[in-house]
This record gives C-alpha cells, structure tokens and sequence, in this order.
C-alpha cells in the first residue's frame, strides 16, 4: 500500500464518527485539555493544594494516571494527523504558533514522564515540568481548536 | 553525566525526532492531479470549504442543504472554479476569492474524484 493511501484510510476512519478530520482533531484535543484540567486539579489534590475538593485518598492518584493515559490516546491521533500529514508550517502566525509549540509537546511530556520516575531530582521539578506540560497542551488547543470551533464551524 | 540531565536529553531528542518527522510528511495525500491545476492547498481549503461553503453544500460536501453533493460529482477545476466565480442558482458569485478560492477549488475536486 502506498504510502500516501494512509492519510485516506485514515480519513475514512475519522470520518466514521466525526464530519472531517479537522472537527475530529478540535475535538480529541478538546479531550485532552479537559483530561489536563483534570491532571492539573488533581496533582494539585496530591501536593496538599485545593484541599477544598472532596477528593481524598487513594482514588486521587489513580484518577491523575488515567486521566494522563487517555489524555495522551486523546493526542495521538492529532499527533498523527498533524505531523505526518500536514507537516510543519508557517503560513500565518497563528499555524506557524501552533506548529512550534507542537514539535515540542511530546519532548515536554517525555520528559515529565521521566521527571515522574525520578525520586533524586529536586522537589519543584515535576510540578514546573507537569505545569509545562499543561501549559504546552494549553496553546496548541488555544491555536487550533478554540480557532476552529469559534470562527469556522462548532459541530461534530 | 548527571541523571538530572536524561528528561532534558530525551526531551529535546523527542522535539528532534518530531521536527523530522513533521518535516518528512511522510503520509501527506496523494492529490488527484487535477486538483493541483488551481494551485490551491487542500487542507486550507477544507477549512475555507466549512467556514463559507458547509451551511448549503453540507460538512465534507456531502449534501443535504440547499447546494448540490459535492461528494463524487466528477467536477474538473475549471467547472468548480467557473462556480465559485460567477455563482450558480441562489449560490452568490465570488464567495471566496484569491487564495481562499484556489485552495476552495483544490478541496473541492478532491472531494469529486470518484
């Protein structure tokens, strides 16, 4: 199979439950910012913050992983669509915006991973590199989903 | 070498990796060859297509609304273009014009091609 014949299989597939393959990525990435928030709250519930919120206990940590793992299917997809179809580009300053701050999203979320798996680094490492992580997924949706659901079309 | 330096190293080889990969497109479409006849970009027109085409001619050209399916239709660049320029029915002319056109044309006869 050529190559090329990919992005059309891929397409058929997206569009089984999404209109197009541009409403498909505003809305997994629109997944993924909400799983982030989620993160966000949540690693903060384990860090001692926001001890208002009722969440207590064990089921913290395992709401943080997992809402983390879906999050990151939410991505892949989008990953896919945008790097190995679209490429990079910088058209106007928004596309050339959005294709920066996503060549380095998965090189900030490895490295958060690995920050996670390290108990010698100091204590304000993974919050900075959580908090950059979120921050990163935070610009990509502002540039590209926020755009498309406000100024070309809010619909599945 | 410190161990603190690994998220770094990794981080910046995955930016790397990505750059490359993002460079390579290495899944981009084949486009029909008389699409490229307008010039035009086809996901910019996709774009274009939804914001000012989509509420007659439905999402993906598929139909469903006042304009005709796109979706299949065999249209050629020069009869796409002839409509999006001078209109058609109650379709007003010049809807997109310069770069938006082309890419419109582009997006458009790729979703003909049988």
């Amino acid at each position: 199979m050529p190559l090329a014949d990919v992005s059309e299989t891929y397409a058929d597939l997206v569009t089984t439950v999404f209109s197009s393959t541009i409403a498909a990525k505003a809305w997994l990435a629109t997944a993924a910012l909400a799983l982030a928030l989620v993160q966000v709250t949540t690693a903060a519930r384990m860090w001692g913050r926001l001890r208002f919120l009722p969440m207590r206990g064990p089921i913290v940590p395992r709401v943080h992983r997992w809402s983390g793992r879906i999050a990151f299917l939410c991505t892949l997809p989008v990953f896919f669509h945008c790097v190995t179809i679209l490429g990079f580009r910088t058209p106007d300053t928004r596309v050339a915006v959005h294709s920066l701050v996503g060549t380095f999203f998965y090189g900030v979320f490895a490295a958060k991973v690995l920050i996670v798996r390290d108990r010698s680094l100091p204590g304000w490492a993974l919050p900075v590199a959580g908090a950059t992580l979120a921050s990163t997924l935070g610009l990509l949706w502002l540039s590209s989903s926020l755009w498309y659901l406000t100024n070309v079309r809010f619909g599945f | 070498m410190r161990r603190g330096w690994r998220p770094i190293l990794v981080g910046g080889a995955v930016v790397a990796g990505t750059f490359a990969l993002a460079q390579a497109q290495m899944f981009e479409p084949s486009v029909p060859a008389v699409a490229t006849v307008s010039g035009g970009d086809i996901y910019r027109g996709e774009i274009a297509f939804e914001r000012e085409c989509a509420s007659c001619h439905g999402t993906g050209g598929a139909g469903g609304g006042v304009g005709p399916r796109l979706q299949g239709s065999g249209l050629d660049a020069a009869a796409v273009r002839a409509a999006v320029q001078q209109g058609r029915g109650v379709m007003p002319a010049a809807l997109v014009s310069g770069e938006d056109e082309a890419d419109v044309v582009a997006y458009v006869v790729s979703l003909s091609t049988p």
